[in-house]
């Protein structure tokens, strides 16, 4: 577990000194297994990810994100500025930290929707029309990130 | 290589300038975020994109892709916390209907 | 090439003003924190564009990483206080 989070460090040392001399090497690496060593594990487990969905999800939400982008740039250029803002209360089966993180930064990269307020089992969503909160509505977000996580529940 | 990198930064640019005509003309602070919350995901993106596409495939790409990354995890959460902000300390979105 | 990047340069700052202008005439404090967060992303993207018009990247892409970060912290403190102290000045 601490060994996959020294690896992940050392590949970003890796990318962003871009200098690879025996000195910068040697110093990315201590540092990577000293933060990796200190750090607390977090609530967040490597484990309990599955990569397969992760690597789904990705593309699926910058599709998402595409389409809705086009519905908000044509009510902007739109001359009578067609919006109709309104906050939902919007109900989830999602309780976990994790689930609750991926869920809301889901709703807020999406034009559109905006999350105001989280608690666990209610979010609360600024729509700026009708039709951009409909997939949200139905659970379409809820049932693609629970399939994120591989255990649910506790944590 | 060189024209997709063009092409790339052009559409950001569409979209940044967008988001832009949104900040102006729309009414309240939650709406505005929208508006913002266009030119970060979309905007930023692309041109970033292209700008990678045009370094080529060396050291650099792979540190404007961290970039990119950087844009894409931490804008959501300085936009949320701000909107939770104003949400909190009393304002509401204004009913404005014409549809 | 120079020339387009140059154009990109112009319109990037030409949009800050956009959002500068919401900066100061925002009605409410969101508002002008709105239009910094704007700015701010903005500026990320013009210091990579900066670096491949001199083409010294590698230096201008550490200069833009650390202005993403140093903006998240701060924003995060922005919100954070008018979340405590609520929106009594308009």
């Amino acid at each position: 577990m601490r060994i996959f989070a020294a690896i992940a460090l050392f590949v970003l040392w890796l990318v962003l000194s871009a200098s690879y001399n025996l000195i910068h090497i040697t110093i990315g690496a201590i540092i990577a297994s000293m933060i990796s060593w200190f750090t607390p594990a977090g609530p967040l487990h490597v484990r309990r990810i599955s990569w397969l969905a992760v690597l789904g999800y990705v593309p699926w939400l910058f599709g998402r994100i595409l389409k809705s982008s086009f519905h908000v740039s044509r009510l902007i250029l739109h001359p009578g500025l067609p919006i109709a803002p309104e906050l939902i209360h919007h109900k989830t089966q999602l309780t976990s930290d994790g689930e609750l993180v991926v869920l809301g930064n889901s709703i807020t990269l999406t034009p559109g929707t905006i999350t105001v307020e989280v608690a666990p089992g209610e979010l609360v969503v600024h729509t700026i029309d009708k039709s951009s909160c409909k997939d949200l509505v139905n659970g379409l977000y809820d049932a693609k990130v629970s399939h994120l996580f591989l255990a649910k529940g506790d944590q | 290589m060189t024209w997709l990198a063009i092409s790339l930064i052009v559409i950001g640019l569409v979209f940044l300038v967008i988001g832009s005509i949104g900040i102006l003309r729309l009414p309240d602070v939650f709406s505005r975020a929208h508006a913002l919350s266009l030119t970060d995901s979309l905007g930023a993106i692309f041109v970033l994109l292209g700008l990678a596409v045009y370094e080529g495939f060396t050291i650099n790409f792979l540190r404007i892709i961290v970039v990119l990354i950087l844009v894409y995890l931490l804008n959501p959460v300085i936009s949320h916390a701000t909107i939770r902000a104003a949400y909190r300390s009393g304002l509401r979105p204004s009913k404005k209907e014409n549809k | 090439m120079t020339t387009f990047f140059f154009f990109v340069l112009i319109t990037l700052t030409l949009l800050m003003l956009v959002y500068f202008y919401r900066v100061v005439r925002g009605p409410s404090v969101f508002d002008r924190v709105l239009g910094l967060n704007g700015i701010s992303t903005k500026a990320i993207v013009l210091l990579v564009v900066i670096g491949t018009l001199f083409e010294r990247v590698d230096m201008f892409i550490d200069i833009s990483t650390g202005y993403a970060l140093l903006n998240l912290v701060g924003a995060l403190a922005i919100a954070k206080f008018l979340e405590e102290r609520g929106a009594s000045e308009k």
